[in-house]
C-alpha cells in the first residue's frame, strides 16, 4: 500500500453524493480525492463490456465509472456497502478490475459492515488512512452526512419547483448549490451552499397554478436516484410542467429511514414481509402518494432488479384501488430515449386529462 | 398522419370527424418517401375545391421527423393518438387493445379518458412482426393467416414466450405433421396469450373492448382474443386508421392552424446524422433538411449539442 500523503482515492458515482464523499476523503482523511467524470454512454459501453449480461444495470454503470475513475488517476477505491447485492457487488468489480490488469488498492466496506456496526465501518474507511485520528475522521463525516442531508432536500425542493421556473432562475440556484458542494472544505461553507440554494430558490418567482400535477416517483435505490441511470427522468417529467416528488434517497433510506416495522405497519393490507431493501419503503410511499391525491406515480427500476419486480403486482393492484396512474419505467443499458420520451408524454397526456376530469 | 414502423397511415377529416381521403401504405424504412407516397395518394381523393387543410397532426414512431416535414401543427405520441382516436368514435369503449407491425399496447379508459396504459418494450414477440414471420416460413401471406385459422378446429398449443423460441416450437409441431390451419390457429392464440401476459398483464381488460392496429385485420387473431377473454371484441372498418385519426382530432381541437399545402410532396427532404462529439456520450443528432437547407435537428441530450435552425418554429 502507498503511503497514504501520495493515495488518490475514489469510489463509485451516485447521484451527487459524490460531493460529500469528496469531502470525506479530502477533510477526514486527509487525501487526494479523484472525481471521475459524471455517467455517460461511454461508462455505460464499459461496464457492458466487463459484466455478465443478465446482471443489474447499476452493476454495469458502477464498474463502468470505475474503470474511468482508475483511468483519471486513482490508486485506491472505497466501495461503499449498499443495501441489497450491491454489497456482494464489491468483490466482483474487484476481481474484474484485477482480470483486466488495473492496479490499485480495494477498501470493500462491506467487509467492515457485516457485523453491523458503525465502529466497524469507521474503522474500515480510517484504513485509507491510518495517520489520521478518529475523532478527526468523525467529525468530518459527520460533515459529509450533513451534506448528503442537505444534498437530499435540496434535490427534493428543486424537483418540485424547476417545471414552473420560466426566469430559469430555480435552475440557477439547483446548479450553483451541487457547484459549491463539490468546492465544499469547512463545515462553514456547507452550510453557506445550503442557506444560498435556499434563498436563491426564495427569490425565484416560480409560476405554478393553484392545483399543479403532481408525480410522486418511487422505485429502486440506485437508479430511481441516479439521474443518469433513469435518463433524467425527473427533468423531463418536470419540463412537461409536474411537480416531481421522490422519497427515495440516501438520507430517508439510511440515515433517517423510519425502520422497516414501523413502514410496514402502514402497509399491512398490500404486505406481510419484507421483500426487499426498499419494497417496503416503496409500497408506503406509493400509498402515501395515492392518500395525498397525487395525479400519478412513476416506478423506477434497473432491468433484472428482483426486488423491485416482485413489488409491481402490488403497485398495479394500488393503482387501481386508489385510481392513480402507475407508469412502471424499466431502465436497461439499451433504454432509448424516444421509447421512453412516447411513453411519459402518454403519461403525462393521461394524468392531464383526469387532472382536469377532477377539478 | 401515423408513421409507423411497418406502415404509414392517414387521413383528411373535416370538422365532424368524416374522413374525406385516407392512405394505408408500408413504411419499407423509408418514411420521407412513404410520407410523400402517402401524401400523393391522399390528395388524389380529396376534393381540394370544397375544402382547405388548416391542420396537421403526426404521430406514430416517425412523428417528429414527419411533423418536420410536413409542418405539422400537433405532433402527438402514438398512445395518447390512438386513446383519442378511439374515443371520439366509441364514447363508451373501456379497453383498447392494439397490436401493430412491431409494437403493442394497451389502453384502459374510464369516462372517455385513458387511465392506464402499457407498452410492450424491447421484444417484438405478439406483434404483427412475429405473425407476419411464422406465416412467411409456412408459404403463406400474412393477409392469409385469418382463412386458414378460422377452419381449424384443435389449434396446435405454440410456446408463445419468446419469438425464437415459439419459431423452433413451430417446426417441431410442423414436422410432427400438424396441419396448417392448426398451426395458424396455434399462432393467433400465441400472439393474443403473449399479448395477455406481456403488456395486459396485472390490467383488467373490461368490456367494451376495441381492438385495432394493423393485425386487428387479422379475423384469426379476433377469434383468438374473444375466445380468451370471454367478450365481444369490436374492430372498427377504420381501425387501421384510429392512431391517424387521433392526431387529427388532436391537431383540429389543438386550435393552432396553418394551411397545409401538398407542394410538399415534390420537395426534396433528406436527413443527415452527426456525432456531437463535445463528451463522451457522443449523442447522435438528426438534422433534417428541405432542398439544402436545415429545417429542424434533435437527438442532443444537452444544450451543447444544440443546433440552431434559422427561424425556428418553435
Amino acid at each position: 500500500m502507498k503511503p497514504a500523503s501520495e493515495r488518490k482515492v475514489a469510489t463509485i458515482r451516485y447521484a451527487e453524493y459524490s460531493a460529500a464523499f469528496k469531502y470525506l476523503v479530502e477533510q477526514g482523511l486527509d487525501c487526494k480525492f479523484i472525481l471521475q467524470p459524471k455517467q455517460t454512454q461511454r461508462t455505460e459501453k464499459i461496464g457492458e463490456k466487463y459484466s455478465p449480461d443478465m446482471v443489474c444495470t447499476p452493476f454495469k454503470t458502477i464498474l463502468g465509472s470505475l474503470v474511468e475513475a482508475l483511468e483519471a488517476g486513482a490508486d485506491t477505491i472505497i466501495m461503499p456497502n449498499g443495501i441489497c447485492r450491491l454489497s456482494y457487488y464489491g468483490e466482483l468489480f474487484r476481481k474484474i478490475l484485477l482480470d483486466e490488469g488495473y492496479e490499485f488498492d480495494f477498501i470493500n466496506l462491506n467487509e467492515y459492515a457485516m457485523g453491523g456496526k458503525t465502529r466497524d465501518l469507521i474503522k474500515g474507511i480510517g484504513s485509507v488512512n491510518p495517520k489520521v485520528k478518529m475523532t478527526h475522521l468523525i467529525s468530518a463525516g459527520m460533515e459529509s452526512i450533513k451534506m448528503v442531508e442537505y444534498l437530499d432536500e435540496i434535490t427534493y425542493e428543486y424537483y418540485k419547483g424547476c417545471g414552473f421556473d420560466p426566469t430559469g432562475g430555480w435552475r440557477k440556484a439547483y446548479k450553483r448549490f451541487l457547484a459549491a458542494m463539490y468546492r465544499a472544505d469547512t463545515k462553514a461553507a456547507i452550510e453557506k451552499a445550503y442557506l444560498d440554494a435556499k434563498q436563491g430558490f426564495d427569490s425565484t418567482p416560480l409560476v405554478k397554478p393553484a392545483h399543479p400535477l403532481k408525480v410522486g416517483v418511487i422505485g429502486e435505490f440506485y437508479t430511481a436516484v441516479d439521474s443518469f441511470s433513469n435518463r433524467e427522468v425527473e427533468d423531463k417529467l418536470a419540463g412537461m410542467g409536474v411537480e416531481v416528488h421522490r422519497w427515495m434517497n440516501l438520507s430517508h433510506r439510511l440515515i433517517h429511514y423510519p425502520g422497516e416495522k414501523n413502514l410496514n405497519v402502514e402497509i399491512r393490507e398490500y404486505c406481510t414481509y419484507e421483500m426487499g431493501p426498499t419494497s417496503t419503503a416503496n409500497i408506503w410511499a406509493a400509498k402515501h402518494y395515492a392518500e395525498q391525491g397525487f395525479h400519478g406515480l412513476v416506478h423506477i427500476k434497473s432491468a433484472n432488479c428482483t426486488p423491485e419486480i416482485d413489488i409491481v403486482p402490488i403497485l398495479q393492484k394500488l393503482s387501481g384501488q386508489y385510481k392513480i396512474p402507475l407508469l412502471i419505467l424499466t431502465c436497461d443499458t439499451q433504454t432509448s430515449d424516444v421509447g421512453l420520451m412516447t411513453r411519459l408524454e402518454a403519461f403525462y397526456d393521461m394524468i392531464e386529462a383526469k387532472g382536469r376530469q377532477l377539478k | 398522419m401515423d408513421v409507423g414502423s411497418i406502415s404509414t397511415k392517414g387521413v383528411i377529416i373535416d370538422d365532424e370527424n368524416n374522413i374525406l381521403s385516407s392512405a394505408y401504405i408500408w413504411t419499407e424504412g423509408d418514411p420521407i418517401g412513404a410520407v410523400k407516397k402517402l401524401l400523393h395518394l391522399l390528395e388524389e381523393d380529396f376534393p381540394k375545391g370544397d375544402f382547405q387543410i388548416v391542420a396537421t397532426g403526426t404521430t406514430g414512431s416517425a412523428r417528429k421527423l414527419t411533423g418536420s416535414i410536413i409542418g405539422a401543427t400537433a405532433v402527438k405520441n402514438e398512445i395518447t393518438a390512438h386513446a383519442v382516436g378511439t374515443t371520439t368514435f366509441y364514447p363508451d369503449v373501456r379497453t383498447i387493445l392494439e397490436i401493430g407491425g412491431q409494437d403493442s399496447k394497451i389502453i384502459l379508459v374510464e369516462n372517455r379518458v385513458a387511465v392506464d396504459y402499457a407498452m410492450n418494450t424491447l421484444c417484438a414477440a405478439g406483434t404483427g412482426a412475429f405473425l407476419s414471420s411464422q406465416a412467411k416460413r409456412l408459404g403463406i401471406e400474412a393477409e392469409d393467416i385469418a382463412s386458414y385459422a378460422l377452419r381449424s378446429e384443435h389449434p396446435t398449443p405454440i410456446a408463445a414466450r419468446c419469438t425464437v423460441f415459439a419459431e423452433s416450437d413451430l417446426v417441431h409441431k410442423i414436422q410432427m405433421g400438424h396441419s396448417k390451419e392448426d398451426i395458424l390457429a396455434g399462432i393467433c392464440d400465441a400472439v393474443v396469450a403473449n399479448y395477455l401476459n406481456n403488456v395486459g398483464k396485472g390490467k383488467k381488460i373490461v368490456s367494451p373492448v376495441v381492438f385495432q392496429g394493423g393485425v386487428s385485420k387479422n379475423q384469426g387473431v379476433v377469434a383468438a382474443f374473444e375466445k380468451a377473454l370471454g367478450c365481444k371484441i369490436t374492430v372498427d372498418e377504420n381501425g387501421h386508421l384510429m392512431g391517424a385519426l387521433g392526431a387529427a382530432i388532436i391537431a383540429r381541437r389543438s386550435g393552432a392552424r396553418r394551411e397545409f399545402d401538398f407542394s410538399v410532396e415534390n420537395m426534396e427532404f433528406y436527413t443527415r446524422e452527426a456525432s456531437c462529439g463535445r463528451c463522451p456520450n457522443n449523442c447522435e443528432i438528426v438534422c433534417v433538411y428541405r432542398g439544402g437547407e436545415l429545417i429542424d435537428a434533435w437527438g442532443n441530450r444537452c444544450e451543447r449539442g444544440a443546433v440552431t435552425v434559422k427561424g425556428n418554429r418553435s
